[in-house]
């Protein structure tokens, strides 16, 4: 055989034992073109680098610097390195992964110990603030002035003056750090609306000249006894005083007006009063284990929780095998070299698939109105689709056979043509009918190439959210039950625990998500095992 | 008796045939137990009716679409299939919107989504396939284990991800068609990935270990021999790449809010807005127009998927 | 061998350099030009739903931008503008002004997402009292309204030329019209699969539920929920007998899609909606007319929920002065109203606006007065949100036929229990 020959050759002259070389494979054959080409990419690489690490070194991210050099480094010894060449085919996909999806995930999964949610999103100092800042009120008695912004001096660095006039009483001010401080009538102009238009001593701004010292403006007011004055956008002012103020003695939010004192619970993120009434605004803080042993205690989920997972499991499992069957059926009979037609057939076929899911999914829910949706009229039927669980769960099924079974058509087709004809048109030679060619010969192989596709199809669908909850939403709902319905999965049901409540509780989720995803990973891996689905194929 | 095929001669796919032998094109349907010399429907016929019934299935729900687009007063529920009363005002008011804009957005996001995508996926498909590594089945167990992770919760994280990310390198953030697509590179490594291993996986060794005995470096033969001897399924998962990203716009519509950045599918989900009623007939006419490059693309690359190549999974 | 590899290494050390030098320059450029973009000029940026309510509000917004020297960008939104403005206020990339809808107020201020506005007490006059009802919150003004809207019955002034005194009337000539063969359907109430409590509200109401009790100061009362009390349970008894296995006249087939369908092809000539469904009956030729939504004979009033549209001041927000101005001086001017009216046709929340447009839309006035007259605010209490989804579920399978008590008590105990 020439392979042996070839062998034997290579073990009379053996190659002389070079160490590896910068940039050169290791048994020192590397085509020109390949290492023009990869100093390019390293050189483009390291532009990138560069051009990357500038605006953290500006912004002093000494640890994004510190992660840009090292992927850099990682990147030029893995491609300079005459060995590591399964890492040179992963790292790409792999830095990706990592940056988009495993960091996000990370991310998300470490808000579980959280109270992460709706009131809960910022930090303490954020949650003060904003109590403070929305518990201003307006003085009792005070005018409603109109306000001409000015500055003393120079316009970008002078002091912020509030020039202010109470159309009431036809008086004008001169609002600084130190007070109000009347304005003669005959020193001023004032415009018909009561907008001071010219003072002396005092430069009236305009709205881009307002807008560039803007934060001084809002960090600016006029002290009176009674509280202090602010303006409310460029052209009104109120005497304005904060009822509610922290108090870092008590830990606690005081009252002015009524006296009534909420204290910081550091537990719960939230501001309680002796009632137990808590103020809107709260803050995120660690819960450590709480969401998880909420949602092990939540009657509904452990009531529902088996038939969820079983449903779960049965659609994702029914989807892929539904949609691969009639997929793999389309392709065989539409095979034939014979059959004219065939690319017309194909492209329509696909057609669904160039359609936005999320409207199809709306459509075939339409389709599905018991009284005046399309399948009913045409069956002439009166079957309420989403009111019974079996055929809700059946019209979920055909909606995803119809999405999903002309990807299948596509892979098969192109699976078959990868499959030698020779191979069948072998075996019809040895006497085998074609069913049984197909069966025995290319059967098995198509099921080899294509087991990781339906393996990841399995996947993708276990987690399918639109698929439930665009069409049927869950239903049909038992009564007494309106949390979990029938047709739910698991995410669907996350989803409504998570944002259905008193606002959204992202903790809470990913709590759940961690155990979803725990229980898929667990399944995943023993079936593998069982499977050697990981293993050499050949 | 096979003599080694060197690289460069199979760039070119090539009908299978054994080397040496001698063709005969004349069409024998001799061998063909079970079906005798019958008509034409025997044979043929009924595969065309097969044919077309999955035509049918597969077009009714989309001429809902179709009537919704020529259709006035086109709503979600015209509850008639055979569009009455055509007009294309609806088409003509898809274009007083920005939605040549949108649409060139798309297609740029489209192309360069399925390429990077199909090329990384490839690449580590490759890897997994024809490598022995620490870490080899931890790495294809975990990219499955990551698609499981619902997306709705992650946007959180993706959001204040891309904040930080638009202060420091705005070129690359909120409202740029890189920034989208270098988030969408994070999904590349996923379902493809497994499909393209499992055809890796029918290509048998032998043509690697001949080739690298020959002299051919590991990305010569990746690039040589391995790619094109799977062009269907690259240009099945290219396609698919760009399908995905044309539809996508659960990520697409928290990131693009600057209507000259959006994508089709954001910017027609605009128009329609809180009541999904009014102006549905805009947005069929502006889906169906977005189902143009997709079946054209299908259209091109069906030459790709159809040629039969050498290198089937069985070799004597 | 050994020249090559030098040869190599030199290009390779050359190339390095040139890219580092051009990376260099481009970066420094980028970070200088960056620096300067920040003070060229004001800007602001507005964030607002899709549609054509959203290009109305483009336009408006650049309009304002002009005159006043500001860069106005304004961004159509069109999924999810509530949850994408929390997490972006939170990250750091809120914008400057929001619209959104009033309902949304509890939970914005939860999050500390926006800032009260202080209005003039003309200011305050010039709108409707209930749209300034709307916007209060916790004692304090949050927004500034542009609409305010509620439903009615839309009535085919062919097949019933007179309005129905009450729900039993109603469903009276429903059934006539029915009987002889001119209409398929008594009523398009939209309910769904999932219920849909926003628009059963008016029967609900005047069944003597409620949703959620008052408090003395004005204000809804979180503690007090209505679903899962006798009277709750007592107006969905009322609500079951015009359900499936009742008159037929609500069934959960009848949805917010196809209600207008419905009412077009004339399949109904009663359909229970808002404004919104102007546009598009302008298109058609359809005769017809709107009233109050009638209440069950010997019941208590049918109050429709009022919903209102409103401008409100981001708290973290970059151009606050330009906001507050924005909001409180240019879109509480009649002309805005105006404008906005006319790109969508919801009740325009300022009462000059809505004196302006009592000649060419009549029918925009009446939804206005029965508003007025017996409308509720709907509760911007951040505890509305977990009423909803069970409360539906609970409508749709009383709707369906199943025992109210039972249901509603279960709709009850379930938000009770996400309200802890």
């Amino acid at each position: 055989m020439a392979k042996s020959e070839v062998r034997e050759k290579a073990t009379l002259t053996p190659p002389e034992k070079k160490p590896p070389q910068f940039g050169m494979a290791a048994d020192g054959t590397s085509s020109p073109a390949g290492l023009i080409i990869k100093i390019l990419v390293l050189a483009l690489v390291l532009g990138i680098a560069v051009w990357a690490a500038l605006p953290l070194l500006a912004d002093q991210r000494w640890v994004g610097l510190a992660i840009v050099v090292l992927v850099t480094a990682l990147l030029f010894y893995i491609y300079l390195s005459p060995r590591r060449v399964p890492a040179k085919y992963l790292i790409p996909g792999t830095l990706f992964l990592i940056v988009f999806q495993i960091v996000p995930v990370l991310y998300t999964m470490s808000t579980a110990f959280t109270n992460f949610g709706d009131a809960h999103r910022g930090s303490k100092q954020d949650a003060i603030a904003a109590i403070e800042g929305t518990s201003v009120q307006q003085v009792p008695g005070t005018p409603e002035y109109v306000l001409s912004l000015a500055t003393k001096g120079d316009p970008t660095t002078g002091d912020i003056v509030f020039l202010l006039t109470d159309p009431a009483a036809k008086q004008s001010f001169a609002g600084t750090s130190e007070g109000l401080e009347e304005l003669a009538a005959d020193d001023i102009q004032v415009g018909p609306d009561g907008k001071v238009v010219e003072a002396p001593g005092y430069t009236v701004l305009n709205i881009g000249q307002a807008s560039a010292r803007a934060e001084d403006i809002s960090q600016f007011s006029v002290p009176t006894d009674r509280g202090a004055i602010k303006n409310q956008g460029l052209s009104r002012a109120f005497e304005g005083t904060p009822l509610r103020a922290y108090d870092a003695s008590c830990d606690c939010i005081k009252d002015a007006e009524s006296g009534q004192t909420w204290t910081a619970d550091d537990s719960n993120g939230l501001f309680v009063d002796s009632e137990g009434e808590a103020l809107a605004q709260g803050w995120k803080v660690n819960v450590g284990f709480r969401n998880f042993t909420d949602v092990l205690s939540d009657q509904t989920l452990r009531a529902s929780f088996l038939k969820m997972l079983v449903w779960n499991f049965g659609f994702a499992i029914g989807t892929v095998v539904i949609t691969f069957v009639l997929g793999l059926l389309v392709a065989v009979v539409l095979n034939k070299e014979e059959l004219k037609g065939r690319r017309i057939y194909r492209s329509l076929i696909i057609l669904p698939y160039a359609m936005p899911v999320v409207a199809m999914y709306l459509v075939w829910r339409d389709m599905f109105n018991t009284d005046f949706g399309l399948l009913n009229r045409l069956l002439g039927t009166h079957i309420n689709w989403f009111g019974t669980t079996a055929s809700a769960m059946f019209a979920i099924l055909l909606v995803q056979l119809w999405l999903g079974y002309n990807y299948m058509f596509l892979v098969c087709t192109g699976a078959l043509q990868s499959i030698s004809a020779d191979l069948t048109e072998a075996a019809q030679v040895d006497g085998a009918k074609p069913s049984y060619a197909f069966r025995t010969i290319t059967f098995p192989l198509l099921l080899v190439a294509l087991a990781p596709l339906l393996i990841a199809s399995f996947a993708f669908n276990f987690n399918n959210f639109n698929a439930i909850y665009l069409v049927s939403q869950g239903a049909p709902f038992p009564p007494d039950n309106p949390q979990a319905g029938n047709t739910d999965i698991l995410i669907t049901y996350t989803y409504r625990l998570a944002f259905g409540g008193a606002g959204a509780q992202y903790g809470l989720a990913a709590a759940i998500s961690v155990f979803i995803f725990l229980i898929v990973a667990v399944i995943s891996i023993l079936s593998f095992r069982r499977t050697h689905a990981l293993e050499e194929i050949n | 008796m096979s003599e080694l095929i060197p690289p460069s001669e199979t760039m070119e796919p090539t009908p299978l045939r054994r080397p040496g032998e001698q063709v005969d094109d004349t069409p024998h349907d001799v061998v063909r137990l079970g079906s005798a010399q019958g008509g034409w429907f025997r044979r043929v016929g009924w595969r065309h009716l097969v044919g077309v019934l999955a035509l049918a299935f597969s077009i009714f729900p989309i001429l809902f679409v179709v009537s919704a687009a020529l259709n006035p007063l086109g709503t979600l529920s015209s509850s008639q299939l055979i569009p009455t009363g055509a007009s294309f005002e609806n088409f003509t008011k898809l274009f007083d919107t920005s939605f040549p804009r949108w649409f060139l957005n798309t297609m740029i996001l489209g192309i360069a989504s399925a390429a990077v995508s199909l090329f990384i996926s490839a690449c580590a498909a490759y890897a997994f396939s024809r490598f022995r590594f620490k870490g080899r089945r931890f790495g294809l167990l975990s990219i499955l284990l990551v698609q499981m992770f619902p997306q709705f919760l992650a946007i959180v994280a993706l959001y204040l991800m891309f904040a930080t990310i638009t202060d420091l390198w705005p070129p690359i953030g909120f409202n740029t068609v890189w920034g989208l697509l270098l988030l969408y590179m994070g999904g590349a490594l996923g379902v493809n990935t497994w499909l393209m291993k499992g055809f890796f996986d029918t290509i048998p060794k032998d043509l690697d270990e001949s080739a690298k005995v020959d002299g051919a470096t590991h990305a010569q033969i990746f690039f040589g021999i391995i790619l094109p001897l799977v062009a269907p399924i690259l240009a099945v998962t290219g396609l698919l790449g760009f399908i995905g990203a044309v539809n996508e716009f659960l990520i697409a519509s928290i990131f693009l809010t600057q209507d000259s950045a959006k994508t089709a599918a954001v910017g027609l989900y605009g128009l329609v807005s809180q009541e999904r009623n009014n102006n549905f007939g805009v947005f069929a006419a502006g889906t169906l127009i977005l189902a143009i490059p997709t079946v054209a693309l299908f259209q091109f690359l069906q030459r790709y998927i159809v040629g039969g190549l050498t290198g089937g999974a069985v070799k004597g | 061998m050994k020249r090559k590899l030098r040869i190599v290494r030199a290009a390779v050390l050359l190339a390095v350099v040139a890219l580092v030098l051009s990376a260099c320059g481009g970066g420094g450029g980028q970070t200088s030009g960056g620096g300067a973009q920040t003070g060229s000029g004001a800007k602001l940026l507005i964030w607002t739903g899709g549609g054509p309510g959203g290009e109305a509000t483009k336009k408006l917004g650049e309009a304002w931008g002009k005159e006043n020297g500001v860069n106005v960008a304004v961004q159509l939104v069109p999924e999810n503008l509530q949850t994408q403005f929390v997490t972006a206020s939170q990250a750091g990339k809120a914008p400057d002004v929001v619209m959104g809808a009033h309902d949304w107020i509890g939970n914005l201020v939860q999050n500390g997402a926006i800032d009260p506005i202080q209005m003039t007490e003309d200011t305050r006059a010039a709108y409707e009292k209930l749209a300034i009802e709307a916007v209060t919150f916790n004692g304090q003004t949050y927004g500034v309204p542009f609409t305010m809207n509620n439903i009615v019955l839309f009535r085919n002034t062919d097949l019933a030329p007179e309005a129905p005194s009450s729900i039993e009337d109603l469903v009276a000539t429903g059934k006539q019209l029915k009987a002889a063969g001119k209409t398929s359907e008594i009523l398009a109430l939209p309910v769904g699969p999932t219920g849909d409590p926003y628009h059963i509200n008016p029967l609900y109401t005047s069944g003597g539920g409620y949703m959620f009790g008052q408090q003395p100061e004005g204000g809804y009362d979180p503690k007090d929920l209505g679903v899962g009390k006798p009277s709750s349970i007592q107006a969905y008894e009322k609500i079951a007998a015009l359900g499936e296995k009742g008159e037929g006249a609500l069934k959960r087939s009848i949805a917010g899609d196809n209600i207008l369908s419905l009412f077009t092809a004339k399949k109904t000539a009663f359909m229970i909606s808002g404004p919104w469904q102007f546009a598009d009956l302008k298109k058609t030729k359809l005769h017809y007319d709107v009233s109050p939504v009638p209440a069950f004979e010997g019941g208590k009033p049918a109050r429709p929920f009022i919903t209102v549209d409103a401008a409100y001041v981001a708290s973290k927000g970059q151009n606050k002065l330009l906001a507050q101005e924005f909001v409180t001086n240019y879109w509480s001017t009649p002309e805005v109203n105006l404008a906005l009216f006319k790109a969508s046709p919801n009740v325009p929340a300022l009462k000059a606006a809505l004196e302006q447009i009592k000649a060419s839309d009549p029918l925009v006035v009446k939804v206005a007065d029965a508003g007025r007259k017996s409308g509720q605010i709907m509760p911007s209490i951040p505890e509305m949100a977990a009423v909803w989804d069970p409360l539906g579920k609970a409508e749709a399978a009383v709707v369906a036929g199943s025992d109210p008590a039972s249901s509603i008590s279960a709709a009850g105990k379930a938000i009770q229990a996400s309200l802890k």
